[in-house]
């Protein structure tokens, strides 16, 4: 399934413009501990976190993440949604709780 | 932010004591004790160091011998993960003359694999000075990361970057330093001890307030 498909099944918003979101989502992973997820998170999973300052995106390049999903209606600063465009790292958004949005996004992958 | 341009700015500020804590590295703390002796500005070496729940410490030494070997136990526990400077930019180790002398290949944004209370025991075990870093901010700070003060936990100063001190940390005093990540940022926030000497076992006797020492917080640039 690709991110896109995701991003409408799950009503997500999409806060970067011009990256791609045709790629194939291999799974997902919650936390918000950076060098957790650098440690644990899967390449192309979607990773789903409330934190939102920029070295998330960092984080998501250097582990190969599909993509960043922010859950409970956080908002990045601009600076860091620009840092992910740069990056082509596809930034998302749900006012959901990472719980609602894992719990809907796993019967999706597997 | 080479170690010249860091004694300078300090030097423009009026600082009479730096410290440098690098992330979870302590491989300039010399050549910037070097650049601030060569402008008559006293020096303290020091590390930041990141916990496994990213809470961030800052641990000081009176000799550059100890903060080195507690850099090195730092690095062993750091994971092995290589830095990609495409997400976090490159890692130069530079002289005086900031020629780069190589560039530190492991990802030093990382967690060290310590809880905080062992890495503050690792401090002590050093005869270091523990100071959780930033304990008010959002963002790897120990209110944030951990919701509150480990029982049994104190500490003779915190860093705090606001204007008010977090409730239960009124025991300690407060540091205020200017976490500058840039020459601009330097001497943004600063602290005045009134002390005997420079060394951590004045510092502590000054943030306990002993026979007229004291800590202060001036959190405004001088120029």
């Amino acid at each position: 399934m690709t991110l896109q498909e995701i991003a409408e099944r799950l009503d997500l918003e999409i806060l970067t413009t011009g990256v791609d979101l045709d790629r194939s989502v291999s799974g997902g992973y919650c936390g918000d501990l950076l060098s957790n997820v650098l440690a644990a998170a899967g390449a192309g999973s979607l990773w789903i976190t409330i934190q939102h300052h920029v070295n998330v995106i960092g984080v998501a390049q250097v582990a190969g993440l599909g993509g960043v999903l922010l859950a409970a209606g956080v908002q990045p600063l601009p600076s860091v949604v620009e840092r992910a465009e740069e990056g082509g790292v596809p930034l998302l958004r749900s006012s959901r709780s990472a719980f609602e949005l894992a719990g809907s996004l796993y019967p999706l992958l597997h | 932010m080479s170690p010249r341009a860091i004694a300078d700015a300090a030097a423009q500020q009026g600082l009479d004591l730096i410290a440098i804590t690098d992330h979870n590295t302590a491989s300039m703390t010399d050549v910037v004790a070097e650049a601030a002796a060569e402008r008559g500005i006293r020096f303290l070496h020091g590390v930041e160091v990141q916990t496994r729940e990213e809470v961030h410490v800052l641990a000081y030494f009176d000799r550059s011998e100890a903060c080195q070997a507690f850099a090195e136990e730092i690095y062993r526990l750091l994971p092995d993960r290589p830095n990609d400077p495409r997400a976090f930019g490159d890692q130069p180790i530079v002289d005086l003359d900031e020629n780069i002398l190589r560039f530190e290949p492991r990802l030093l944004l990382n967690s060290v694999d310590l809880s905080f209370e062992d890495t503050v025991e690792r401090i002590l075990e050093h005869e270091g000075l523990a100071v959780p870093a930033h304990i008010d901010r959002s963002v790897f700070g120990l209110i944030e990361q951990l919701g509150f003060l480990p029982e049994g936990m104190s500490f003779p100063l915190v860093e705090v970057v606001g204007d008010v001190m977090p409730m239960g940390f009124d025991r300690g005093a407060r540091l205020c330093s200017s976490d500058a990540h840039d020459l601009d940022q330097i001497g943004r926030r600063s602290t005045e001890f009134v002390m005997e000497a420079v060394s951590l076992k004045e510092i502590r006797r000054a943030a306990a307030g002993i026979d007229g020492r004291s800590v202060v917080c001036r959190n405004q640039k001088r120029r």
